[in-house]
Order: C-alpha cells, then sequence, then structure tokens
C-alpha cells in the first residue's frame, strides 16, 4: 500500500488500537452499563475495520455525510465511512492527543479564523491526507454556509478533485413540493451509487431496512418520552449515542433495535427503581446546540457541582417522525424528509425561526425544563441570528435562557473554565439549583 | 485618482449610488408607483418591472450604526444584514411596498424571521434559491418564480403576463448589454472610468426605472467614450467578492494610486455579464435559467467554483490586471472558504492577490490604506 493510502488510515487504526481493547475489557467487566456501551464501541471498530479492509484491498467504498440516508447505503450493500465522523473520534481533536496539533495546522490554513473551526478542522484533515479516499463522496451541503462552502473547497482539493460526488440541494421550505425535489435528489444519489459502485438497489431489501430503522427510532421515541421523567434515567452519553447508533454501518440490523430495547429498558428500571445513572438532580436543562469536544469535562461539572442534567439536547431531539413503508415513492418521501428536515442541526439551522420555536416549546413543556442553555457555537451563525427569538420564546414560556458563545471545537475560543463561570453566574442570578 | 471624467450622468448615478430614498424613488412613490425591496442580486427584477413596480434591492448605505438590530442579531453575524435591518428598524425603508428575501446566506435568511416579526411591510417573502446548477434546480426555481408572481398578483392587483415579462427581460438585458459596453472601455491600456465610479453605476442600476436608466446609461456611455483615459494608475487591479456595494470602499484603493478595471462582486459584473436568453419561450424559465446556470455564480453555488475560478481568471486576462483584492465581509462562511481557493488558484497562476476582511461600513480606511499600499509596493508599483 503506497504511502498516502496508509497515512489516510493512520488516524482510524489509531483509534482501533484505543477501541479494540475496550471492547474486550467491556466483554471481561460489563458492570451496569457495558450492555449499553459495548455495541457502540463495536460498532466503530467493525466500521474502522471495514474501511480499512476497503482501502488495504481497493474495495470500493463510499464517504458519506450524516444527512445522507443510511437506510439506501445499507439496502445497496455498500461499504462507508462518515466524513465528519473522523473529526469527533479518529483525528483526536476532540480532546485526543491530536487536539493541538490539529487545531494548530488549521489555523495555518488560509481560511479565515471566523469560519466555523469544526469546518476548518475538516479541511485540515483533507489537507494533511487524513481521510482515506473514496471510490465516490455523497456530500452534504446544509444547514448552513459553512457546509456548502466547504464542499466548493473540499471539492478543489487535488486529490479529491477527480474523485465522483454527489452533492444534493436542500430546499428552504418544508411542504409536499420540498419533499419531492429532494426525494428525486435521493434517488439521483442511487443512481449515482449505482454508476460508481455497481451495486443496485433492491427496493424489497430497503423496505426491510427502513422497516428496521422505523422500529430504532420508535423506540428511540419511547426513550426520549422516558427522559420525560424526572429524575431523567441517564447522562448525556446514551442519549447521544442514539443518533450515532442509527445513523452508522448497520443500520437496519435488528442488533442494532436490540440495543434501542435494551436502552428503553434501562431507562424504564431506572426510573421505576428511582435510580438514575446521576443522582441528586436538580436542574434540568435543555442544551441546545450540538456538544463540544469537551462536554464530558462541562457536564461532569454541571451534574457535581450543580446537580444539573442535561435532560435534552438537540441531537437527541431529532426523531420527528417514522417512514411510510407502503409504497416506494413514500419511502422515497420519507427518507427524504429526514435528511433535510429532522437531522440534528439540519432541523434548527435550514430552516426558518419556526423549527427553533417549537423545539424549545416543546421541549421546555415537556421535559420539565428548568432553564435552556444556548452554547451557541461560533460556527452557528444562523442560530446566532436567532438566539433573540429563542430568548423570546423562553421569556413567554418564562424559562430563563442563557447564550454562551463557544467553539464546539476549539477549547481555546472559550475556555472550559469561563463556560462553567458563565453557567455559574446564570443559575445564580436565576436562582436555580 | 483624480478623475478625468465630467459626466452628468455619472453625477447622478453617483447620487443614486450614495442614498437609499434617491430622487428618482421620491419622483416614483409620488406619481402613485409601488417598490418591490429585495435583498440577493438572484432576485429576477424583470418580474417587478413586469408587475410595473420598481425594483430595489436593499444597501445599508449611510448607515452608521447597529443599535436597533443588535437586539435580533448577534455579535458574529455579518455587519451588512446587521446594518440594513437597523436601518429597516429606523423606518429608513418605508417607501418599500413588499420585500423579497432568498435564503442567500445564513445571515440574510434571518432577516425574514426578524423582518416578518418586527415590522408590517404588507408583503414578505422568503424564495428558496437552489445552491447548485441543473435541470432539476432550474424547475425548481421556476417554481418559486411562478408562487411569487401569483403572490405578486393577488397582493397588488396586478396582472403579470408572460408578454409583459418578455419586455422587462428586454429593458434588463438591454442594462446589462450597456453595462457591458462601459466595461469594454475598460480593457484598454487608459481607461476613461474609475472602478469607483463604475460601481456607482452598477449600484444605481438596483435602484431606479430601468428605462430612465438606460437612458442615462446611453448617455454616460457618450461621455466616457469622449474622456480622456487615466493614465497615472500604478497598478490595474480586480476586486473579487460577495457584497460590496460602496463606491468608496474602491476610492480608498484608487486613492492610493490603482485603478479598479474589474470586478466579480455581487454588485459589479456578476450582475450584468450575461444575458436572459431571450430566445426561451417561458419566460418565467429564461429567468430561473439564467439565476441557476447561466450568469456568474456567487460562492454559495457549491457545485461551481472551478468555472467562478475561469471566470476571474479570464476576467483578469481581458481587464489586463496586474493583482487583484479579496473583499471579504467579516463573518461570511461561502466567501470565507472560496478565499481560501481562490488564494491556492492565484498562487498557482503567479497573480498578486491581497485579501481584506472588512465590515460593511467603511470603519478601516487607515487600516486599509496602509495594507494596499503594502500590497502595491510589494508588486514593485
Amino acid at each position: 500500500m503506497d504511502e498516502k493510502k496508509e497515512r489516510s488510515l493512520s488516524r482510524i487504526r489509531e483509534e482501533l488500537a484505543m477501541y479494540e481493547p475496550v471492547v474486550e475489557l467491556l466483554k471481561l467487566e460489563p458492570g451496569e452499563m457495558g450492555h449499553l456501551q459495548l455495541p457502540i464501541v463495536e460498532n466503530i471498530v467493525e466500521q474502522h475495520k471495514g474501511t480499512i479492509e476497503c482501502v488495504e484491498e481497493g474495495k470500493t467504498f463510499l464517504a458519506s455525510q450524516f444527512t445522507n440516508p443510511v437506510e439506501i447505503l445499507t439496502a445497496m450493500d455498500v461499504h462507508w465511512y462518515f466524513h465528519i465522523q473522523q473529526l469527533f473520534a479518529a483525528s483526536g481533536s476532540g480532546g485526543g492527543l491530536h487536539t493541538d496539533e490539529d487545531l494548530e495546522g488549521a489555523d495555518k490554513l488560509n481560511i479565515p479564523r471566523d469560519c466555523c473551526t469544526l469546518i476548518r478542522l475538516g479541511h485540515y484533515l483533507q489537507v494533511a491526507g487524513l481521510y482515506p479516499i473514496p471510490t465516490a463522496y455523497l456530500s452534504i451541503t446544509e444547514p448552513c454556509d459553512s457546509i456548502a462552502g466547504w464542499h466548493a473547497a473540499f471539492m478543489h482539493h487535488p486529490d479529491w478533485r477527480n474523485i465522483p460526488v454527489f452533492a444534493p440541494d436542500p430546499p428552504y421550505h418544508t411542504d409536499e413540493r420540498a419533499i419531492d425535489y429532494y426525494a428525486r435528489q435521493m434517488r439521483e444519489m442511487v443512481d449515482f451509487i449505482t454508476e460508481h459502485t455497481g451495486q443496485t438497489l433492491d427496493m424489497d431489501r430497503l423496505r426491510e431496512t427502513v422497516e428496521e430503522t422505523n422500529k430504532g427510532y420508535a423506540l428511540w421515541m419511547e426513550y426520549n418520552e422516558i427522559r420525560r421523567s424526572s429524575p431523567t434515567p441517564h447522562s448525556y452519553t446514551l442519549p447521544l449515542s442514539c443518533f450515532f447508533q442509527i445513523n452508522t454501518l448497520g443500520a437496519g440490523d435488528p442488533k442494532k433495535t436490540l440495543w434501542y430495547k435494551d436502552i428503553v429498558a434501562d431507562a424504564e428500571r431506572r426510573v421505576k427503581e428511582n435510580k438514575p445513572e446521576f443522582p441528586n438532580q436538580k436542574i434540568r436543562v435543555f442544551w441546545y446546540d450540538i456538544q463540544p469536544f469537551y462536554f464530558g469535562e462541562i457536564v461532569s461539572w454541571l451534574e457535581q457541582e450543580w446537580g444539573g442534567v442535561i435532560a435534552m439536547d438537540m441531537v437527541s431531539y431529532c426523531p420527528y417522525e417514522l417512514i411510510d413503508t407502503s409504497t416506494e415513492d413514500s419511502m422515497f418521501q420519507g427518507l427524504a424528509k429526514r435528511a433535510f428536515q429532522h437531522g440534528p442541526m439540519v432541523h434548527q439551522g435550514r430552516g426558518l425561526a419556526e423549527n427553533v420555536i417549537y423545539d424549545i416549546t416543546r421541549i421546555v413543556k415537556d421535559y420539565k425544563i428548568d432553564c435552556v442553555i444556548f452554547p451557541g457555537h461560533m460556527g452557528h451563525k444562523d442560530m446566532a441570528a436567532s438566539s433573540s427569538i429563542m430568548r423570546e420564546t423562553c421569556r413567554e414560556l418564562g424559562v430563563p435562557f442563557l447564550y454562551i458563545g463557544l467553539d464546539v471545537a476549539d477549547h481555546r475560543y472559550t475556555t472550559a473554565d469561563e463556560i462553567k463561570d458563565r453557567i455559574s453566574q446564570f443559575f445564580t442570578a436565576m436562582g436555580l439549583g | 485618482m483624480e478623475t478625468k471624467l465630467k459626466s452628468k450622468a455619472l453625477d447622478e448615478f453617483i447620487q443614486v449610488a450614495s442614498t437609499i430614498a434617491n430622487p428618482e424613488i421620491q419622483k416614483w412613490k409620488d406619481n402613485g408607483g409601488k417598490i418591490m425591496g429585495y435583498f440577493c442580486s438572484a432576485m429576477p427584477s424583470e418580474l417587478i418591472t413586469a408587475a410595473g413596480m420598481l425594483p430595489f434591492r436593499l444597501r445599508a448605505t449611510g448607515s452608521t450604526g447597529t443599535e436597533l438590530s443588535d437586539s435580533y442579531f448577534s455579535s458574529i453575524n455579518c455587519t451588512f444584514p446587521r446594518h440594513a435591518f437597523n436601518m429597516a428598524l429606523k423606518g429608513d425603508f418605508d417607501f418599500i411596498d413588499g420585500l423579497v428575501i432568498f435564503n442567500s446566506c445564513d445571515h440574510i435568511r434571518r432577516v425574514y424571521d426578524h423582518w416578518i416579526r418586527q415590522l408590517d411591510t404588507p408583503f414578505v417573502k422568503i424564495l428558496s434559491l437552489p445552491k447548485k446548477s441543473g435541470a432539476q434546480q432550474v424547475e425548481w426555481f421556476r417554481s418559486e418564480l411562478a408562487i411569487l408572481r401569483e403572490n405578486m398578483e393577488t397582493q397588488f392587483g396586478v396582472k403579470i403576463t408572460d408578454d409583459k415579462l418578455k419586455e422587462a427581460i428586454k429593458i434588463h438585458n438591454e442594462s446589462r448589454r450597456l453595462l457591458r459596453e462601459l466595461y469594454e472601455l475598460r480593457k484598454s491600456d487608459n481607461p476613461p472610468i474609475t472602478g469607483a465610479q463604475t460601481m456607482a453605476v452598477t449600484v444605481a442600476s438596483t435602484a431606479m426605472p430601468p428605462e430612465r436608466y438606460n437612458q442615462l446609461l446611453k448617455e454616460l456611455l457618450d461621455d466616457v467614450k469622449r474622456a480622456e483615459g487615466n493614465t497615472d494608475y500604478r497598478a490595474r487591479l480586480m476586486i473579487l467578492g460577495g457584497e460590496l456595494d460602496n463606491p468608496e470602499f474602491l476610492k480608498v484603493i484608487e486613492d492610493l494610486g490603482a485603478l479598479v478595471v474589474t470586478d466579480s462582486v455581487c454588485f459589479g459584473s456578476r450582475l450584468l455579464w450575461k444575458d436572459v436568453d431571450e430566445s426561451i419561450d417561458d419566460p418565467l424559465t429564461a429567468l430561473a435559467q439564467y439565476q441557476v446556470n447561466e450568469r456568474p455564480s456567487c460562492a454559495r453555488m457549491f457545485t461551481e467554483y472551478e468555472k467562478r475560478a475561469e471566470y476571474v481568471h479570464s476576467m483578469l486576462s481581458d481587464f489586463k490586471a496586474d493583482g487583484a483584492i479579496f473583499a471579504r465581509l467579516t463573518f461570511c462562511e461561502v466567501w470565507g472558504f472560496e478565499q481560501y481557493s481562490m488564494i491556492n488558484d492565484f498562487k498557482e497562476w503567479d497573480i498578486p492577490l491581497l485579501c481584506i476582511d472588512h465590515e460593511y461600513t467603511l470603519s478601516g480606511v487607515g487600516q486599509l490604506r496602509t495594507r494596499v499600499q503594502a500590497f502595491l509596493e510589494t508588486m514593485g508599483k
């Protein structure tokens, strides 16, 4: 294998070396939560092994993004890796060995520093040769300007310029016409995959896959219902894993559905026995953005110092509805709707401010929320511009609202200590905790 | 740079570009005319003209603060919508009878959300503009325009027939053709019109009745053709970027001895480089085709970078530019990534490029001067 290919796998191999022992450990000593954690780690391991095998053996594989329907990829039996996932884990940017190295590398690129750091980091990984180069690439161009701008720059890179790419165009509206427009593009995506991988789509297989992920989504919705209870059954890791589990390799696999059954059962038990994963909960927080790479540090502090629990967050609240599998059209429409309207960030960032009002109102009421924290990632300019609407909505609901202003990828922008101070001052001023 | 061009038409264009409610607007309103405001080059002004209304592209010319809009936008939002919305809240755009906004960028699309909540403009619509080119995208945008046409007809009690649209396309194509003629004159070794003056002319095209504009533009062309060319410049420059509507920005550059000979900005050549195809039978399809597929695209059209780079490269060559200045509004992400790619391409082309991040209002003149001066020196000019 040539040097370039080897380098493109280096972070994946690193992560594999980190997670394989964790799998063994969880098998040996599962503890109370091991049965829920093990499938998540196993999934990462399986995904990475598949990617390594494809690169090493010259097999066909795709790079994709979190908005593209995994059901289609699964049903077409083609291996893929999530491009952006590289950022959160394999690169180490998320608080690992490579954090500072990657941030410095991103800073050295001639991309203005007021552009989203997540995306600048993503681009750095490309420039540094850390993405396995796929047979074809299924891109993403929503929810924000940064993503669209990045796509143009990304596909201009000499190593990627000739890689076949499919990038759907998300409409701004949400009506039937918009859904049909996007659904047609999903069909185009299928043709694109067939053209570049030789794999075809069997509609019965797609239906089976969607029906299975529907079961997962239904259980996820049930789990979210259980999270309404106070105290909330779990800390932040498992709820955040719900999105990952259904949207990665093995989507539509009954093993995945079983994981959701297990998490629902665990949550139910904890509620019945009044044994939450994190006890002494006092403040129920709605965290309205994606989580920073250093979220673990913030949440541990929040729980221990203030008894604050993330009762709901943006990433966990995205199963809005199930997909009608009765006809081919209804399946594509459902997949389209989920892809361009329901994903985390996509739901909030892409469309009108009504989505923001809907989310906050629904969640504050349903989850007995004591306060809404809008972390305000510096890349989410559209959300920053709707923060006054968030504040107004919270005012009408009678719930305190905090806008922090941070960088989910770069802990230097607003340090964890500064964030903690802001939250403490807010809680104190609002008489919470 | 001391301008040698004397023209009454130019003076009028400068006046229109340097104010919001210019005398042409006043005259239009006094005659009972209606005005449709819009943000973004993607608005087919032809649709507004065909409705018998005056198309007016919103700017924030003359804005001095964001004291009112700061309650709605944050400090990481682009200063253009912040200033524009501030002016709207102060009533500076009260003369418009309607407003069309696109999902142009993350900042502007939020203007829609705030506008409908804070202001009582009777007709405010947001249109979904594709971010890529292609037949499906043209079809989508055509249907957006068809819905807009229907809504305008209902709201304003007018009939926007295909014939009226075709007539409007002719009028606006005439503006484009005349403007291209003006740009052609800038290719010469001694261009008779400066970059700042040209920008005043292009900005004025978005703020006055198109027939009157064409008449004045013809007068200007006569004056320009007769004028003595500029000879005493240090370097010929091209300006690149997105929203830039302030001729004073270019004047600062030109006062240092550079001459801006061409551009690829939202209020510049991208508005006029191509015509709407008059041979297409369905005028709405022609307009959608023009906006989505034909005219030089802006950076939000993510599939079109290679074409944009080619456009810039041929502009540089055709106008014999010695270098370029990339002007980006701070916090603009699409142009931020475009800037990155352009930096790499300019290196490959071996053409000097200066990147300037700036605020909408001309607040950092000293810094701009220093950087341009240094740039000209590094170019050996």
